[in-house]
């Protein structure tokens, strides 16, 4: 009996490498690509000369792609996305989760809709209205645009934070002499902070992530990452080597972010999920 | 002053409050008794503003309150479920409403006011803790405490001593009508436990299904309980109800025929009755009054006094007898009880849509 717990034990370690292996190979497959100089680059040989030349280049503009700046816009375009969403989501959240009136759950229901519908199907009408209205390739048609991609997400999430506060707490606010907004602003914020953490990170990598929005919506100036580590394919040659370090480096801001926000990730992520 | 008039609200199909009509005095202390579900909390509710009534109108010293917002009613209130903020400690709880736009007092008199207040519930030890810390207990009181630090029209309390200890309930129960501030305040306080109202109320009020049954001093809900639900609520052992019917001369007749009393009943002969007599008004032996015989079921001493069940033909009767009274009492001794004329209740006898109303004396 203990011997066949053993094997299982065995048998199950086994399979996690193997799928910690399977999973974790694309990424120390672009660790390696981004190590290559450009004459080995098609080798398919794990055995090359290591040489940090591809992040140099990126990071130091000498290709003629400013990827330093589609970092900077991307900082900027993402995180003004999940601040804004922020400001206009958190009061929306609440009020949701606390007041029901006829057609809220249908609005409730549309702002949803945002995430589910591909963002290719409005893209052209966008592009049309954002040449029109000068919007194009600027950071606040950016922040603007990701708004459909980080608001649904942080009322859907709040909201059901805020659910899971007792009203009463704030009904006790009010009796003390607060007014609502003081309620909303000094009990009720405050007591979802976790839930604010872990659904900000959350927005913030999925604004970090977008690609579709600003292949379209911009050109130069308030081009990101996304986009940008896509410039060094084009030319003559694609330079893999390039896109790799490009890409490995803008996985940086949303890791570091993971990890110091990591504490309330946890309680975050459990603390709205379930019903007490 | 507390006035509510014709209050309704109902919560999708369950009616919470049916045309209430409630009259707090200016000064008074008044507890609202009823069971779990009977709109004690809701009433509370509606008079701070935390619900809005679907009909009638809250009156406070005179104001119609209607479209006042809940802080601008100038109402303390205590929540049964505590409502403390869970991320304060319990100082800074204190401290909430003093420090609000319309309570504000000086840093230093509010902390003069609120050690007073600490000092006056014995939690001053506990001040520094974060509440997540503290018992159900302590809380309660934090959660008084936080009502009691501040000026208000009138204090809602929701069950404030549930959940103490019995020790402590009894304690704090003495105390809480002597502090100055409740005596100086109208009061509404909400509890289940009707020892706690007949001790606490100036007067009382029973409520039962989103209404008020009967408003009055403990004595009139005492003597002249409205219906046999409310003469239930009230004394431990509970009133003795014998089924019965009226004979042809005024008396009751007991449904078996062993007991009779004539009481001149002012109803119809053969109305189906209820006879009621609290346990502490039946004499074991000959006193002045009516006589009864029986059997002696079972005693139970209760310390100084004796719990006495006699049965009466098919009935049992239940009294409460001096210690000395009842010793050498076997089961199916013989016994003879006696009550005074004045002692007796009589009820319609209860139907199944409600309870039976008091129809004499």
């Amino acid at each position: 009996m203990t011997m066949r717990k053993r094997l299982l034990g065995w048998l199950a370690d086994a399979a996690l490498i193997l799928y910690f292996v399977f999973a974790l190979f694309p990424i120390a497959w672009m660790v390696i690509l981004s190590l290559k100089p450009t004459n080995e680059l098609f080798s398919t040989y794990f055995s090359f000369s290591p040489t940090l030349d591809g992040y140099r280049t990126v990071l130091g503009d000498s290709e003629g792609i400013p990827f330093v700046r589609f970092f900077v816009n991307s900082l900027v375009v993402s995180v003004g996305a999940v601040v804004l969403s922020l400001l206009v989501g958190l009061p929306a959240a609440y009020a949701s989760a606390r007041w029901r009136f006829k057609g809220s759950e249908n609005l409730m229901f549309t702002l949803l809709s945002f995430r589910f519908a591909p963002e290719l199907t409005v893209i052209i009408p966008l592009f049309v209205l954002y040449q029109k209205l000068g919007l194009f390739d600027t950071y606040v048609g950016m922040i603007w645009v990701l708004q459909l991609v980080t608001l649904p997400l942080i009322v859907w999430i709040m909201r059901s934070y805020f659910a899971d506060l007792t009203p009463e707490l704030e009904q006790a606010a009010l009796l003390d002499g607060y007014t609502r907004k003081q309620a909303f602003l000094k009990v009720a914020l405050p007591l979802v902070k976790p839930g604010v953490a872990a659904v900000s990170l959350l927005a913030f990598i999925f604004a970090w992530n977008n690609f579709v929005f600003p292949l379209i919506l911009t050109s130069n100036e308030a081009q990101t990452v996304t986009v940008g580590a896509l410039s060094f394919l084009g030319g003559d040659r694609p330079k893999y080597n390039l896109t790799a370090a490009a890409a490995l480096v803008s996985v940086v801001p949303p890791l570091l972010l993971a990890l110091t926000i990591q504490r309330y990730l946890v309680r975050g992520l459990s603390f709205g999920a379930v019903k007490s | 002053m507390i006035v509510l008039r014709g209050i309704s609200k109902t919560y999708g199909r369950t009616t919470a409050l049916d045309d209430l009509d409630l009259e707090v005095r200016e000064g008074e202390f008044f507890c609202l008794l009823g069971p779990s579900g009977a709109g004690k909390t809701t009433t509370l509710k509606t008079v701070a503003g935390l619900e809005q009534p679907d009909s009638g109108t809250v009156e406070l010293d005179g104001k119609d309150m209607n479209g006042v917002e809940p802080y601008d009613r100038g109402v303390a209130m205590c929540f049964e479920s505590y409502a403390l903020y869970p991320h304060k400690s319990a100082y800074d709880n204190l401290a909430s409403p003093l420090r609000s736009p319309r309570h504000r007092l000086p840093a230093v008199q509010a902390r003069e006011r609120i050690g007073e207040t600490a000092e006056l519930l014995g939690i001053s030890a506990l001040l520094d803790r974060p509440v997540g810390q503290l018992s159900n207990g302590q809380r309660q009181r934090v959660a008084l405490g936080r009502v009691l630090v501040r000026p208000a029209r009138a204090f809602l309390l929701d069950e404030p001593l549930s959940h103490l200890d019995a020790k402590l309930r009894q304690q704090m129960r003495a105390e809480l009508k002597a502090i100055g501030a409740v005596r100086r305040t109208t009061t509404l306080y909400v509890t289940h436990d009707s020892v706690e109202a007949l001790a606490l109320g100036d007067r009382i009020g029973v409520i039962r299904d989103g209404r008020i049954v009967q408003t009055g001093t403990r004595e009139e809900i005492w003597y002249r309980p409205y219906d046999t639900e409310v003469a239930r609520a009230f004394g431990r052992p509970r009133i003795n109800l014998l089924p019965g019917a009226v004979a042809p001369d005024g008396g009751f007749r007991s449904a078996d025929g062993e007991v009779e009393l004539p009481i001149g009943a002012q109803a119809s002969c053969g109305t189906q009755v209820l006879i009621g007599v609290r346990p502490r008004d039946l004499t074991l032996g000959e006193g002045p009054g009516h006589e009864l015989t029986g059997t002696v079921y079972v005693t139970e001493v209760l310390g100084r006094s004796v719990e006495v069940t006699v049965r009466l033909g098919e009935q049992h009767v239940s009294l409460v007898a001096p210690r000395g009274d009842a010793t050498g009492l076997r089961p199916d001794d013989p016994v003879r009880l006696s009550v005074r004329p004045e002692n007796l209740l009589l009820f319609e006898a209860d139907r199944p849509e409600r309870p039976g109303r008091r129809i004499g004396p």
